[in-house]
């Protein structure tokens, strides 16, 4: 029993000395005008460590442009940067240490879109708004949506349905068709919208068989023989990253990519990592890294990010990047940080983004970003990778799902706007 | 089902048991000997594949600098399992398998956090390496010889193993520590030593086999994670301990993932591991394993 | 003889009174900490449940289980889903959700406890493994890996404050009917399991019945911990289902010590403070959190309860030698 009262007291003597631990680590705020604080919360764990990264590194360089131009309203912005270890619980708990603690004004990220959706309910109950330029489930503006949410990044909705229009581009008499995504939220949204658009394009196209590998699959080839096995014209992929890589190099020696015409997210990392083994001719798709939109500004952008970091900015930074700018324009039309009052400003503001102009649809909080597609070709300026000819950008407001359809969803999953 | 897109499957199903059993063959080589489920084993074969990347891209030797690489992160890992053995476990023997157990998990922390630092969030990959850079054909249809390249490696190791478990002195002690510890150390052969040499023999064939998988797929954080789950599958199948066990079960996981996939892909993982919970149910020691600790 | 029988009973004074310390301090947290620490206060206390349950097991039984998180998920999912899809009452979907647990442990419960050792633990982990595949596979039902948001308690506890108060009363509750088992025949039947599984037997105990019992009471209380917690964030997610949850408990028993009842508790709560102090300037928590359970295993053996149980051990032999001499 002396055990019990022993503990008893070590309990609470360890849990009082822990607590002003961890409250030292509380900031106090700088003299004169208080900065206005930026909270980021990325997955630094397993395969959304690097994009995470990518963004920080994008927000980095918009921070420090604005702050030497004389910040916001005349305050200087910061950022506090928090890890969800890609679970959720720990997601939505720096949320509120982010909100509580921290004391932000604005939430940014993650990348995880189950993590998205977990922070979302506590951002939105204690009225932060949050702008997510990584996750990209249209679950966000669609079937969970809170008015504290808004996306830069195409949805997956939008995403799909842009690139499945580029495919049937490039291969106009396809009929039969695989598909293989990562078995998880986003992988079966994109083939969802996919298989709801090519209906669209070619009423008698078949869906012959669809893979779903798990995300973080080390090993394709049951998959690819099998797609082969059934000999379609064409195939529509959702894998991405360390996925896709595997994939590609799994697939090249069946010589899979010139029979079977594919597009997948073929975007800067994965043909960085690739290099020479990237399939000449396959197609890709992406979110806006510099080769992918090579106007003026992102060329801009590229030279101070290669400054910065000494390498090439992908989709993440660029997209992270546009968002700090986002949020300052907004902050600066609704002449506040006030919340409420940010959120009326961007609900409708045309921003003018690295990725050229886009809105921000008052509705439902969604950006008409654009969506890239390319077909994978060397480029004698980029010696050690391989990027896009015939690029393609479609704006989203012209892939974008319609309000109707919208409010329908809305209707059905009990949200009320 | 045509003849030739059956034989695919099942072929495509050897490729992927020939990486489990070399992944885990060290796994197993460790249970058997030293009672240890090595829980930082897919975490050692993570760092091998990374390990081997950086080598191979500071060599920069066409065609051979792949292969060097690949030695020498087998030694390095070795090297690593010396320092894990000697530092960690070691003192570990006298209390009790949980400390033991724990004491790995807390290596898998560390050596994540480790590759983090070193590397980054990238996934970074190794082009195959000559000659194994194309197909050859089987029936008409088109078998990577990389595949081909891992599944003779994957055969040279059960003969390997076979050899130096059933015809060297060393194989000896081995069977009979598997058995019987104690007696061993009666008999005057130092069981640290011992198991020293087979925790590094296992850390060995990990870093190998983390270097071969380098050109196979894509290196990357995580991958520890997802290989020791489907290794835990492989040795409770064929029964932890026993070599011809973990061919078994490698064999048997890899086809049942390869058919699964065809025929029903969202469920390929989950057969296995209801094949697994069948398998602990009926005869929890595995198929080969002895109805021991 | 009599001097003992005088310590023994300032010993029981001193206990009640430490007790009433810690329930005053715990009633007195919201007043005095920010609504962010009480969240990780209210977190400790949640996932302290989860760290007995598993001590159960090992600290009792000497079973180590890698598969508590399945019954915790299980649980936070049942409410979850009751609330967001049925709107079920508050109350009864918190039984509902304690109930799929034992339900849950009462049927893995039935192969488990067939075996021992690193057997036990690895079938634990299969099926922990299993029901996380069933739940992010069957995204139709369960929301897959999006998990399930949404999950908001009744009106009079949505207040982070109220909240608190409820975790801490079930907390408080729970806790000592948890300390009457394991101080109870029952307890002392397994602790006598662990010790000499064999003897035991021959005394007439039927072991899977015992172990099977012991387990269904882990799994409902690991599900208890997962009815406060699904509320608590307002959302559930497979990955708390994952194998590596699982490991959390692990750690938190070694951590404080899995011989003493309270052990687990410490455990959690360093813990838990821990991580959410690390987190705020680091991302390297993994690397950590390894080196302090090797610090724990090699310098603190039997965790840090056990160290100070030891030390005090030592100090009270000392002093009995001391008045032995006298005498």
């Amino acid at each position: 029993m002396r055990k019990f009262a022993i503990s008893t007291i070590l309990v609470f003597i360890f849990s009082v000395i822990s607590v002003p631990l961890v409250m030292a680590q509380a900031k106090p705020a700088p003299g004169g005008k208080e900065p206005i604080t930026i909270g980021a919360i990325y997955d630094f764990a397993g395969p959304c460590y690097m994009y995470s990264e990518s963004a920080i590194n994008g927000v980095r360089i918009a921070m420090e442009e604005i702050n030497s131009k004389g910040g916001i309203l005349g305050r200087k912005l910061d950022m506090i940067v928090r890890d969800t270890e890609a679970k959720v619980d720990v997601g939505a708990r720096e949320t509120k240490d982010l909100i509580l603690r921290e004391k932000v004004n604005f939430l940014m990220g993650p990348c995880s879109s189950g993590v998205s959706l977990a922070m979302l309910v506590v951002h939105s109950e204690y009225k932060v708004m949050r702008v997510v330029g990584i996750a990209n489930t249209e679950a966000m503006t669609v079937d969970k949506f809170t008015p504290y949410i808004f996306q830069v990044v195409p949805n997956t909705y939008m995403e799909a349905t842009a690139n499945t229009r580029y495919l049937m581009r490039k291969i106009p008499t396809a009929k039969k068709f695989c598909t293989i995504g990562p078995d998880y939220e986003f992988g079966r949204r994109e083939e969802l919208a996919f298989s709801e658009e090519i209906k669209r394009l070619v009423p008698d196209a078949e869906i012959l068989y669809q893979a779903w590998p798990k995300p973080g699959e080390t090993d394709f080839t049951s998959f690819i023989t099998a797609i082969m096995a059934k000999k379609p014209d064409a195939v529509h992929g959702s894998l991405f990253g360390g996925d896709l890589v595997a994939f590609a190099k799994q697939a090249k020696p069946y010589g899979f990519f010139e029979k079977y015409p594919t597009i997948a997210l073929f975007d800067l990392p994965v043909l960085l990592a690739l290099g020479e083994d990237a399939p000449d001719g396959t197609f890709g798709f992406g979110r806006g890294c510099f080769f992918m939109d090579p106007n003026a500004k992102m060329m801009e952008f590229v030279q101070k990010f290669r400054k910065a970091r000494g390498a090439y900015p992908d989709s993440w930074s660029v997209m992270a990047y546009d968002t700090i700018y986002l949020i300052k324009a907004a902050i600066e039309k609704a002449k506040s940080v006030e919340t409420e009052a940010v959120i009326k400003a961007m609900e409708g503001i045309t921003f003018d983004s690295l990725r050229g102009k886009f809105t921000i649809r008052a509705l439902d909080h969604m950006g008409t970003v654009p969506c890239y597609q390319g077909t994978i070709a060397k480029d004698p300026a980029y010696p050690g990778f391989k990027i896009w000819k015939d690029i393609s950008r479609i704006p989203g407001d012209q892939v974008i799902r319609p309000e109707a359809s919208v409010r329908e969803i809305w209707k059905k999953a009990g949200v009320v706007r | 089902m045509s003849f030739d897109v059956l034989f695919n499957q099942f072929m495509s199903g050897i490729a992927r048991g020939a990486l489990l059993f070399l992944v885990a063959s060290g796994l197993s080589l460790t249970f058997g000997v030293l009672r240890v489920l090595n829980f930082a084993h897919g975490s050692i074969y993570m760092l091998g594949a990374f390990i081997t990347y950086s080598i191979w891209k500071h060599l920069l030797i066409p065609v051979v600098g792949f292969y060097v690489a690949t030695i020498l992160a087998s030694l390095i890992m070795a090297g690593i399992g010396i320092l894990i053995e000697f530092f960690l476990l070691r003192r570990l023997y006298a209390r009790g398998w949980p400390e033991q157990l724990l004491a790995t998990y807390a290596v898998i922390m560390i050596i994540t956090d480790v590759v983090k630092w070193g590397w980054g969030g990238e996934f970074l990959s190794i082009p195959r390496p000559k000659p194994f850079t194309g197909a050859v054909f089987l029936f008409g249809f088109p078998f990577p010889s990389y595949n081909f390249f891992i599944i003779l490696l994957g055969l040279a190791l059960v003969v390997f193993l076979w050899w130096l478990v059933y015809r060297t002195r060393l194989g000896d002690i081995i069977r009979a520590a598997a058995s019987d510890r104690e007696m061993v150390s009666a008999l005057g052969i130092p069981i640290p030593w011992l198991f020293t040499w087979i925790f590094v023999l296992g850390s060995l064939i990990a870093g190998l086999s983390g270097a071969v998988s380098a050109p196979f797929g894509a290196i990357r954080l995580g991958m520890d994670i997802e290989i020791i789950v489907e290794c835990f599958a492989v040795v409770v199948i064929g029964g932890m301990g026993s070599l011809p066990g973990t061919l078994l079960g490698s064999l048997i996981v890899g086809q049942v993932y390869s058919f699964g996939v065809m025929y029903k892909p969202e469920m390929a993982l989950a057969f296995i591991f209801i094949v697994m919970a069948i398998v602990l149910i009926i005869r929890p020691w595995g198929i080969f394993g002895r109805p021991e600790r | 003889m009599h001097v003992k029988q005088l310590e023994q009973k300032g010993l029981v004074m001193k206990r009640a009174g430490w007790l009433v310390l810690f329930i005053i301090a715990a009633i007195g947290a919201p007043f005095v900490l920010s609504e962010f620490y009480l969240a990780i206060l209210g977190e400790a206390l949640i996932m302290s449940l989860l760290a007995l349950s598993f001590n159960l097991l090992f600290g009792s039984m000497g079973q180590l289980s890698f598969g508590q998180a399945a019954f915790y998920g299980l649980s936070g999912y049942t409410v979850a889903m009751l609330i967001t899809k049925v709107h079920f009452n508050f109350w009864l979907t918190l039984l509902a959700g304690i109930l799929m647990a034992s339900i849950l442990g009462l049927v893995i419960g039935y192969f488990c406890v067939r075996l021992r050792g690193i057997y036990f633990s690895i079938l634990t982990l299969a099926f922990g493994q299993l029901l996380f595949f069933v739940i992010y596979k069957w995204h139709d039902f369960t929301g897959g890996d999006d998990g399930i948001q949404g999950v908001f308690p009744p009106d009079l506890l949505k207040s982070p404050i109220n909240y608190y108060f409820f975790i801490l009363v079930v907390f408080i509750f729970s806790t000592f009917i948890l300390w009457r088992i394991v101080h109870s025949p029952f307890g002392y039947t397994l602790q006598s399991m662990r010790e000499n599984s064999e003897r035991t037997e021959f005394l007439g105990i039927n072991i899977a019945k015992y172990q099977l019992m012991a387990f269904v009471i882990a799994a409902g209380y690991a599900g208890l911990a997962g009815v406060l917690w699904a509320p608590f964030y307002r959302s559930m997610a497979p990955s708390s289902l994952f194998w590596i949850k699982s490991g959390e408990p692990v750690m938190a028993a070694i951590l404080g010590g899995p011989s003493l009842f309270f052990g687990p508790i410490l455990g959690m709560f360093i813990m838990t403070f821990f991580h959410a102090w690390v987190l705020g300037f680091t991302v390297f928590w993994p690397v950590i959190m390894g080196a302090l359970i090797l610090v724990v295993i090699f310098f603190l053996p039997g965790g840090i309860l056990g160290f100070i149980e030891e030390k005090l051990k030592k100090k009270r032999e000392k002093t009995w030698q001391e008045i032995a001499n006298f005498k």
